[in-house]
């Protein structure tokens, strides 16, 4: 998988070449719109990241001239500009998807996946993480074979982590995916659900499986890492 | 027609005006009229009794008194021409008296005499008993040498009566058509004076609803409309040129701020989560990290109070109940409230429907839970209203917090106020929350307002117009 980074700000485009490297993705960065665009037209990349405010030409206009040569390749803007007019332009003008700056890098990580439809988006209608079972048709929680009763919020956050074992999901991105962004405000929020959770589905047993970083989220463990 | 409009009000005032003025000058001309043909009358009478005097009774020592009598019937002829003519001794025998006119409209005979007046002449009106009027001039003739005589001269006062008559039928009945022709006329003149108004009115309201890139019509008529139209327009330029610096600055902070963020976000993630690092290191990037998070959201308030300040909330409304609103949002923040052993009470009198910006008012309804649940301890309660009250929709949150010392209330809503400095210190809210609250309610013409007592707990009250169905 080939991925054409398109970032101005050289410390911004280390971080995600480093990341999106760790990952095993192949990554080009350029760091202005001329060099961008040819690079974009020069080979075929599997996703182009697109940061809007760009010297030479605008992250749209490399937008505009991809999308008249290449309808399909996936392009993820990133900017530091999120009125909601902007919004709607990116998409009209054929982006794919929309990040707004300061992200965390797994919520990058997450965009990127889905758009290359690869990677661990599990559409299985049930998810295993070690020994716990999500039925996502009935929406049952088996743990070791017991069922556990959650409300649903408490359903819909331990799927969304499930759905990507041992990856660390933000606040962030909890709230947008379990919530809405009205929510976004309150960071304790996700801090309560997450501590019910636990309570319900690692309490009982002497492996826990959601775990806590600091300053970055939570993510569900499958034991296979430490 | 609304009573309180100008073209309502203008109007009104012109017809009663005219409609006054009118009134007036009738009754000045009927009365003026009146009295001049009156005293017309009078005085050809007069002049004709002097004429007698003047001409016949002077001479009378030469002529005799009957030479006097058959003169005057026949220069006057009275009985042809409906004149009552008397001539009288001082004694009141008659030297003469006009025979019955040939209409019989009245009876020289039964005209009693004149009782003795000093003045030489003089006049009186009489009723007759036909209803008309005579209206004699009389004449008291003294000279030198001859005896003393009383002539009267009379004529009827009808034909002056029909007269007035007739112009008192016509003013009577032109009066109300004049004020019909200039009711209708001042209308029609004051509607288009105001149409352009009108106009401007239209314009003036689609440019504040939707956007400031439109422009009032500037009719070339140089009249005051043109002017007030052209200044109008200078404003909104301004207006404008303002919202669009303010939008152009908060982009350019917005990417200036959010750009070393990111570097920061990303470089102290990756410190995070390297796991050959070891533990003690990690968790001090985490914390770092947490601040970084915590900046990034105090960026992100800002930026939505700037946007709310350029008018963001006015866009993309839609009608929907609040009533559903303030359920879900209770249901989805139950648990933060549980968390504490906070209950929540959610009660409402039905659907109560308004138009505006859901998600906003959806993030006013989050920050005043968020808030209650913050500041009021374990075990309290919170109580959430809708009602429908006098046009408006009242949304009320009410806690049996901390409450807020009433010096500090009328500063909650100001950006970064903390009620108490030292409890800010760890909080995760940077003091946006109420203000963000007060900049969407402004945008959606709703009034907020805060009751409290320390100890007793908190009420935040907000009053937005109900949508019209």
């Amino acid at each position: 998988m080939r991925i054409l980074l398109v970032e101005d700000e050289k410390k911004v485009a280390d971080i995600i070449v480093r990341g999106l490297k760790a990952e095993r993705f192949a990554v080009d960065a350029c760091h202005d719109g001329q060099s961008g665009w040819e690079a974009a037209n020069a080979c075929n990349y599997d996703l182009i990241i697109l940061d809007l405010m760009l010297p030479g030409l605008s992250g749209m206009e490399i937008l505009e001239k991809v999308r008249r040569k290449n309808q399909s390749v996936p392009v993820l803007i990133l900017t530091a500009r999120d009125g909601m007019a902007d919004k709607v332009k990116n998409f009209e003008a054929g982006a794919d998807d929309y990040l707004t700056k300061p992200f965390a890098f797994a919520e990058l990580l997450v965009r990127v996946k889905a758009l290359l439809r690869r990677g661990p988006v599990s559409r299985a209608s049930v998810l295993r993480v070690a020994d716990l079972e999500i039925d996502r048709l009935s929406q049952n929680v088996r743990r070791a074979g017991k069922r556990i009763e959650l409300t649903a919020k408490e359903y819909a956050l331990l799927e969304y982590l499930a759905t990507q074992p041992n990856r660390v999901f933000s606040r962030t991105m909890i709230i947008e995916h379990v919530w809405d962004q009205s929510f976004q405000g309150l960071t304790n929020i996700v801090d309560v659900y997450v501590r019910h959770l636990r309570e319900k589905v690692d309490d009982a047993f002497p492996v826990k499986l959601l775990r806590t970083v600091r300053g970055v989220g939570y993510s569900l463990n499958d034991g296979t890492e430490a | 027609m609304n009573a309180r409009s100008i073209s309502f009000r203008l109007v009104a005032w012109h017809a009663g005006l005219l409609t006054a003025i009118f009134m007036l000058l009738c009754a000045v001309l009927y009365l003026d009229l009146r009295h001049f043909l009156e005293n017309d009358l009078r005085q050809s009478q007069a002049r004709r009794a002097r004429q007698i005097a003047n001409t016949l009774l002077a001479h009378v020592k030469q002529t005799g008194e009957p030479y006097v009598a058959s003169q005057t019937k026949e220069w006057f002829d009275p009985e042809i021409n409906g004149r009552f003519i008397r001539i009288s001794r001082a004694d009141g025998t008659l030297v003469y008296v006009s025979g019955a006119p040939k209409d019989g409209s009245f009876d020289p005979a039964k005209v009693p005499v004149f009782p003795p007046a000093a003045e030489t002449e003089f006049s009186r009106k009489l009723k007759l008993s036909s209803g008309s009027t005579l209206l004699i001039a009389a004449l008291n003739f003294k000279s030198a040498g001859n005896p003393d005589y009383l002539v009267e001269f009379g004529a009827l006062l009808d034909p002056v009566e029909t007269m007035l008559n007739h112009l008192f039928l016509q003013l009577a009945l032109g009066l109300p058509l004049a004020v019909i022709i200039i009711t209708v006329g001042g209308y029609l003149l004051v509607r288009r004076a105001l149409t352009p108004v009108e106009q401007i009115t239209r314009a003036a309201e689609r440019i504040t609803q939707h956007n400031l890139s439109g422009r009032l019509p500037v009719a070339q008529t140089g009249d005051e409309l043109e002017r007030l139209s052209a200044s109008l327009n200078r404003m909104i330029t301004r207006l404008d040129e303002a919202f669009q610096n303010s939008k152009r600055f908060v982009a350019d902070a917005s990417h200036d701020l959010r750009t070393p963020l990111t570097i920061l976000h990303g470089e102290l993630e990756s410190f995070a989560e390297d796991a050959r690092l070891d533990a003690e290191l990690r968790d001090r990037a985490g914390s770092m990290l947490e601040e970084v998070v915590h900046l990034g959201k105090i960026v992100e308030q800002l930026f939505t109070l700037s946007r709310l300040d350029a008018g963001e909330a006015q866009t993309e409304w839609t009608c929907f109940d609040l009533t559903g609103l303030a359920r879900t949002t209770v249901e989805q923040m139950n648990l933060l409230a549980e968390d504490k052993g906070i209950a929540i009470a959610c009660d409402s009198s039905g659907p109560v429907p308004v138009n505006g910006n859901h998600v906003r008012l959806k993030q006013v309804i989050v920050n005043l839970l968020d808030n209650a649940i913050k500041y009021t301890p374990e075990r309290g309660a919170i109580h959430l209203r809708v009602l429908a009250a006098d046009g408006h929709a009242v949304l009320e949150v009410k806690d049996t917090g901390i409450g807020i010392p009433p010096e500090a209330l009328p500063h909650v809503f100001e950006r970064f106020y903390r009620v108490d400095k030292s409890r800010g210190t760890n909080s995760e809210s940077a003091g946006l929350g109420l203000a963000i609250v007060k900049a969407v309610c402004t945008a959606h013409g709703a009034e907020v307002e805060v009751q409290s007592t320390v100890g007793g707990g908190s009420c935040f009250r907000i009053r937005l117009p109900l949508a019209k169905n």
